[in-house]
């Protein structure tokens, strides 16, 4: 296994059904991640990028194609991928802390255990003064907070993200951002990130990969070539504003295909 | 505004007692009037009874004999409303076992099987609850069946995310996310018992305050049959707030759209 290939997804195609029609999602692609890289697919709705994401999460079967982690191959959901819902997907009947320590119980950790493991995460997302909130008590950033920390603590091999800011407002959005690079840049771990806003993924990202309007595949995938540790300034920059422009160039072809074809 | 607030709300509390308030005057100025039917009973008179039949202990007998009778009968039907309802949800062909049944008896009153009960099971106590198990059997099982079904997605697929397999989902997913509605099948089923219980105590009984109203009427002492019906509405009311409490004590604050209070 090469080291590019930390996570290899080969051949992916998804076709379904739709009133009696097919209809293909994803258009055979490949597609790699280094170990440590963190790795954003932006692209116009519809185009297949959360599908993807749900395939390599194992929610979604697909119609061809292998994909592997670490060489072994993966398809059900498990544990070794961990994954953020944009919807937070938080268990409302359970307290930020028990929502945190939910993975450890499923393995069977000890209850002293799990709650020093889930505190230092919730820490680690700011919401300590919040462990015994149950979430409808909680903003939409803060309940995010929440998310991440539940799929921090299982430490899996890779983090897929879909969409996670997309449902705060911008404000929020923008300190979310900030808030993950900060914690990715702690400690590396791989991510997939699905979004539809260049910024955040230039912002967040070490490569941006762009998908064509349905049926998805990859139009291009670009190194991001900014300096790290990023700050929020990082945003006003030329290089910053030259790639959201090569972007966007990429970007806007596929969403006026996405337009002609409704 | 304190003063707005208090002025307001004692003003709902008056238009409320407005009609019972007057149908009790009028009662009690009517009563025993030349030409007015006998019962109608002064409320006084009602009153002085209920006391009489509480405090002799005649009355006593009777409620714990209903009240044995509908306790059983609810726990009965909620039992079997909820474990069915719960395999339906989560098991196909549970479903498919169950829903030809399920759907050809849900519309028949379930009264109307008092007669076939009997022969089956005789006047005893046994067919009395048997029919009111079946009375709440189905608003539980419906509630339970649509509640666990609406478990969001999301929910599931994050839980298959950190590990958890079938039985742990239902156990920890699927049942909490279904409480709410668990409950309101249960209060239905609840208020369904005591109709049930009147009823099937008003045929070859020997005791219950259905079987009461029955000998006051013979009796024609209607100040009785008032103190009975008193009885049944204090003992429906009470039983639907403690169902209440108990809700509110699992679902307060947890679930969206739960209110702090009732």
């Amino acid at each position: 296994m090469a080291a590019s290939d930390y996570l290899k997804a080969q051949g992916i195609s998804k076709t379904f059904m739709r009133n009696n029609q097919a209809v293909v999602a994803l258009e055979d692609f490949d597609l790699s991640i280094a170990e440590g890289e963190f790795v954003s697919i932006v692209g116009p709705s519809g185009c297949g990028k959360s599908t993807f994401l749900h395939i390599v999460g194992g929610f979604e079967p697909r119609t061809g194609g292998s994909i592997t982690l670490a060489g072994k191959a993966v398809s059900r959901p498990g544990p070794d991928r961990g994954m953020l819902f944009q919807d937070y997907a938080l268990f409302p009947w359970r307290t930020v802390l028990s929502n945190v320590t939910w993975a450890l119980e499923v393995k069977g950790m000890s209850r002293a255990e799990r709650e020093q493991r889930a505190r230092k995460y919730i820490d680690m997302v700011g919401l300590s003064r919040f462990e015994g909130a149950y979430p409808a008590e909680l903003s939409g950033g803060m309940k995010q907070r929440v998310a991440l920390a539940r799929t921090l603590v299982y430490e899996s091999q890779i983090l897929l993200m879909d969409e996670p800011f997309g449902a705060l407002d911008a404000q929020t959005r923008e300190l979310m951002q900030e808030e993950l690079t900060d914690i990715w840049q702690a400690d590396r771990r791989t991510v997939l990130f699905v979004t539809h806003d260049i910024e955040e993924a230039l912002y967040l990202s070490d490569r941006v990969i762009v998908f064509t309007a349905r049926p998805g595949r990859i139009k291009a995938d670009i190194r991001i070539d900014l300096p790290r540790p990023r700050h929020a300034h990082i945003r006003k920059t030329p290089e910053f504003m030259n790639y959201h422009t090569q972007i966007w160039d990429m970007l806007r072809d596929e969403v006026l295909r996405t337009r002609e074809a409704a | 505004m304190m003063a707005r607030q208090f002025g307001f709300t004692a003003l709902r509390w008056a238009a409320g007692l407005t009609l019972p308030v007057a149908l009790l005057v009028a009662m009690q100025l009517t009563a025993g009037q030349e030409g007015m039917p006998r019962y109608v009973v002064a409320p006084t008179d009602i009153a002085a009874t209920l006391w009489q039949l509480l405090t002799n202990g005649d009355l006593v007998g009777d409620a714990l004999a209903s009240i044995s009778r509908s306790y059983s009968g609810f726990v009965l039907g909620a039992v079997f409303g909820v474990a069915i309802g719960l395999l339906s949800a989560v098991w196909r062909q549970a479903q498919a076992f169950f829903d030809p049944l399920v759907s050809t008896l849900y519309p028949v009153p379930k009264i109307a099987l008092l007669p076939v009960i009997i022969t089956w099971l005789g006047f005893g106590d046994v067919s009395k609850i048997v029919l009111i198990s079946l009375a709440v059997f189905f608003p539980t099982f419906i509630n339970t069946l649509y509640g666990a079904r609406s478990t969001p997605v999301n929910l599931v697929w994050a839980a298959r995310n950190m590990g958890a397999n079938r039985f742990y989902i239902f156990w920890h997913v699927v049942l909490p996310a279904a409480l709410p509605q668990i409950f309101t099948g249960l209060r239905s089923g609840l208020a369904l018992s005591f109709v049930v219980l009147f009823a099937t105590e008003m045929v070859g009984s020997h005791n219950g305050l259905g079987d009461m109203i029955i000998r006051a009427e013979e009796a024609m002492r209607y100040d009785w049959m008032y103190a009975a019906i008193l009885t049944i509405g204090l003992l429906g009311f009470l039983s639907d707030r403690a169902l209440l409490v108990i809700r509110r004590k699992l679902l307060a604050n947890k679930y969206p759209g739960e209110a702090r209070r009732t």
